[in-house]
């Protein structure tokens, strides 16, 4: 089964940031794709500590502990995300797998400044899907690097001014809409 | 006609002041709890959307509701008096709070607006920065809670 959810949500200002949406616990959770290296399943991560897949090596870590959502049961839509930049790489758990989603820049809402615990380092804004609101996780922080100032516009101004083409993700997903998008039970490789 | 126009300035003056003396208070409920609120410090009430959750460390803010395109932190009232929301027709009253609009789910009986005499208002500073004081409305005493600074760990002098 291929994974669905690529929308290109009704752009306006040119401006686009691609997100894969995934399930932790009950939250939908959209991290910025172009650091996505791939998508697989619990057999495929094997049961070590470190995730090896395409020659490169993922450190893997417990998010949804670090997001405080707390333990995870693990089902047929239990996926291991493969996440890195040229610096850091790590791998987690997720609960499902929405798939990817355009998001035009001017729809990412800044988290509310009435949020003024940790999560304003781990959450960068959130967006509203069709039938659900994504929590946008903060790459820097989900890979364990040093925080960055304005994270959120640096990071996605950075994002939107790729063209297509450009976009520097090994992941290669079907296309879909978003309204289609559901959680996929196979997983998903680069 | 000068003694007209004076007349009703006079009129006017005495409305003006009588209103001065009366303040426009908000009552609702959460879980059961009665509680004033300036009508100011109100943005609206609609029903209940749902809310998201959002793993937070911030004591009582950990969901948001969408209101029309945008979505807005949830402060949980509820919570904050070691109450529990039972019923399943539920409002949202819209706060114009200090750092932006804020959603609070409130029972389902829909907020009464009440005039109470200012004199009937009693501020004062306790330990809970959240609460303003006190005010009689329908022979019922209130607790005033602090809409706009709910939350903010400073404490708002009284007004």
């Amino acid at each position: 089964m291929s994974l669905r959810g690529h929308k290109t949500a009704a752009a306006t200002s040119g401006q686009t940031v691609r997100f894969l949406v995934a399930l932790v616990g009950p939250i939908h959770v959209a991290f910025p794709a172009h650091w996505v290296r791939g998508i697989i399943t619990l057999a495929e991560a094997g049961r070590e500590g470190l995730v090896t897949w395409a020659n490169s090596s993922y450190e893997r870590t417990d998010l949804a502990g670090r997001l405080t959502i707390g333990a995870q049961m693990t089902t047929a839509e239990t996926r291991i995300i493969l996440y890195g930049n040229d610096q850091r790489s790590r791998s987690f758990m997720v609960d499902g797998v929405l798939g990817l989603v355009d998001v035009d820049r001017s729809q990412v809402q800044p988290l509310p400044p009435q949020f003024r615990g940790g999560e304003r380092d781990r959450l960068l804004g959130l967006f509203s899907g069709t039938a659900y609101v994504a929590l946008i996780a903060n790459p820097f922080w989900v890979l364990e690097l040093p925080p960055r100032k304005n994270a959120l516009d640096a990071f996605v101004f950075q994002a939107s001014e790729r063209r297509a083409g450009e976009f520097d993700s090994r992941l290669r997903l079907s296309s879909a809409t978003h309204e289609d998008a559901v959680p996929t039970p196979a997983g998903h490789k680069t | 006609m000068l003694r007209a126009q004076l007349r009703r300035q006079a009129q006017v003056g005495t409305k003006g002041t009588a209103e001065a003396r009366m303040q426009g208070l908000v009552v609702f409920s959460v879980a059961g709890q009665r509680l004033a609120a300036r009508t100011d410090e109100i943005g609206g009430v609609m029903p209940w959307p749902g809310a998201t959750a959002v793993p937070s460390d911030t004591p009582f803010v950990a969901a948001l509701v969408r209101q029309e395109k945008r979505c807005l932190p949830v402060f949980d009232l509820a919570a904050k008096f070691n109450r529990t929301m039972h019923e399943n027709e539920l409002l949202c009253l819209i706060v114009k709070h200090i750092d932006g609009p804020l959603a609070i789910c409130i029972d389902s009986q829909v907020p009464s607006l009440h005039m109470v005499a200012r004199s009937s208002m009693h501020y004062r500073v306790g330990s809970d920065p959240d609460i303003a004081g006190t005010c009689v409305a329908d022979e019922e005493e209130l607790p005033i809670i602090n809409l706009t600074t709910l939350g903010v760990s400073s404490i708002r002098p009284a007004r």
